[in-house]
């Protein structure tokens, strides 16, 4: 008769039903006489009969349609190989050929589009492990560093999934993310700029807001810190420049590739105009 | 050589095997991310990478799995890009302890009663929502996988990087802490 320590890797794939016949009697004959290992098998039923009986309230959450469509949108893009995809390269066959599908031309342009995601990857590697507030706190270079690693890399995912965003809807998902009753700069072209969208991310222990723009088609980022107080400066950090400054509890950044001049005034005008 | 019309049939239904997958796939980055919105990111970055690597998919193989495989793959680099481990090292923690208490409430009280039948009388779907929302990830991913999205433990294993015999022991014991959870939440005379 085999003893708990034999059964008690046995149990869940008993419970599962995954256990060959004579393994299954083992456990069977074993559960009926001891007590302990009965209840375990028991209350581990339990569970699974419970999550399987009620499983139609988990399936009933639905992708909302707007992701439906984006994912869509990235189908229809169907780039297919010649990148690198280290996420699924484990499961790759053996001896896979180049595919016929991709052109030589579709190759370049999906090396080019994938560029950024590996220059994002080092800056995220030069600035990692200094994502939380009491570092990042001590030293508006580091603050800055992080954000423009973010900055490069919402740019280039925004390169493929090609997200357009009116102002109505950068406003509400502020209101909605943030409790951020704001007014996006009217007139953005003045100083320049197109919107393009917004995105809320991670940073440190919380979220914050990403509002994306162009400016004469190139990258400009705004972001805006909930709850952090920082002195006016600007940062010269990774190819970039950081226009840092405090309204009431929130730390506003814009960070661009432009010249300094051009960040000086993009981010006057941002702060002049929006409310 | 294949006509690029017979490709671009392939193609064009390997997307909609994929896309069929949106739900559960969205499902599972909610459990993972707790976030809707980073949610949505993650789902979009797997079916980004999934039709950059569509090439990479071995016929005949299950989409599905592999598609979740990315899906956590993804999710755990984010993690590590965001030097965000605390919740991971909080749940290997957690099966440190799993492993030293080796189930305390099965062996201190042999329940007579049916624990299955009491269980489903008494757990309505929200409160066993929130005891699998309450569980450490290690174990929550485990459970989620197994007894939501019913896929085998070999794909489980797959999908975390971990080896099958963790897979197991992740599913029982986080089993038996939603056991705990729920059982505790009984009325006194149930």
């Amino acid at each position: 008769m085999p003893n708990c320590t034999f059964i008690d890797p046995l149990v869940t794939p008993y419970v599962d039903g995954e256990l060959p016949a004579a393994d299954r009697d083992l456990v069977a004959e074993h559960v009926r006489v001891c007590a302990p290992c009965h209840s375990r098998v028991a209350a581990e039923q339990a569970v699974r009969t419970l999550i399987h009986a009620r499983k139609t309230a988990f399936t009933a959450t639905c992708a909302p349609e707007s992701l439906r469509a984006k994912c869509r949108g990235v189908a229809r893009l169907k780039p297919s190989r010649d990148v690198d995809v280290n996420d699924v390269a484990r499961r790759r066959p053996a001896g896979a050929g180049a595919d016929p599908r991709v052109s030589g031309a579709t190759a370049v342009t999906w090396r080019a589009r994938l560029a950024p995601f590996a220059l994002a990857a080092s800056l995220v590697l030069v600035v990692g492990g200094a994502f939380v507030y009491q570092i990042t706190d001590k030293s508006a270079r580091v603050m800055a560093a992080e954000l423009t690693a973010d900055h490069v890399k919402c740019f280039a995912m925004n390169r493929v999934l090609d997200t357009h965003e009116g102002a109505t809807a950068v406003e509400s998902s502020m209101i909605s993310g943030f409790g951020w009753q704001m007014h996006l700069p009217d007139e953005p072209a003045r100083a320049g700029l197109e919107l393009v969208g917004a995105r809320p991310c991670l940073y440190g222990e919380g979220k914050i807001a990403h509002i994306m723009y162009r400016h004469q088609g190139r990258p400009v980022s705004l972001y805006m810190l909930p709850n952090a107080s920082r002195s006016r400066e600007l940062v010269e950090v990774l190819g970039h420049q950081a226009a840092i400054w405090c309204v009431g509890n929130r730390t506003f950044v814009l960070i661009s590739r432009e010249p300094k001049r051009e960040v000086e005034q993009m981010a006057s005008f941002v702060q002049a105009s929006l409310r | 050589m294949p006509s690029r019309e017979g490709l671009d049939a392939v193609s064009v239904s390997f997307e909609v095997e994929a896309l069929a997958s949106l739900d559960s796939l969205y499902r599972t980055a909610l459990r993972l991310t707790r976030v809707p919105a980073d949610a949505e990111d993650l789902v979009q970055e797997t079916y980004l990478k999934a039709f950059r690597a569509a090439d990479q998919f071995e016929p005949g193989t299950n989409l599905r799995a592999w598609l979740f495989t990315i899906l956590h793959n993804t999710a755990r680099n984010r993690v590590r890009d965001r030097a965000r481990d605390s919740v991971v090292i909080d749940s290997e923690a957690v099966e440190r302890a799993a492993e030293v208490a080796a189930f305390p409430g099965a062996t201190s009280s042999p329940a007579p009663e049916t624990p299955e039948s009491l269980l489903l009388r008494d757990t309505l779907a929200p409160e066993l929502q929130a005891a699998i929302n309450a569980l450490p990830d290690a174990f929550r991913q485990a459970v989620w996988l197994r007894d939501v999205e019913e896929f085998s433990y070999a794909e489980i294993a797959r999908m975390l990087d971990i080896p099958v015999g963790t897979v197991m022991s992740r599913i029982s014991r986080g089993r038996h802490l939603l056991y705990e959870q729920l059982h505790h939440l009984r009325p006194v005379n149930a």
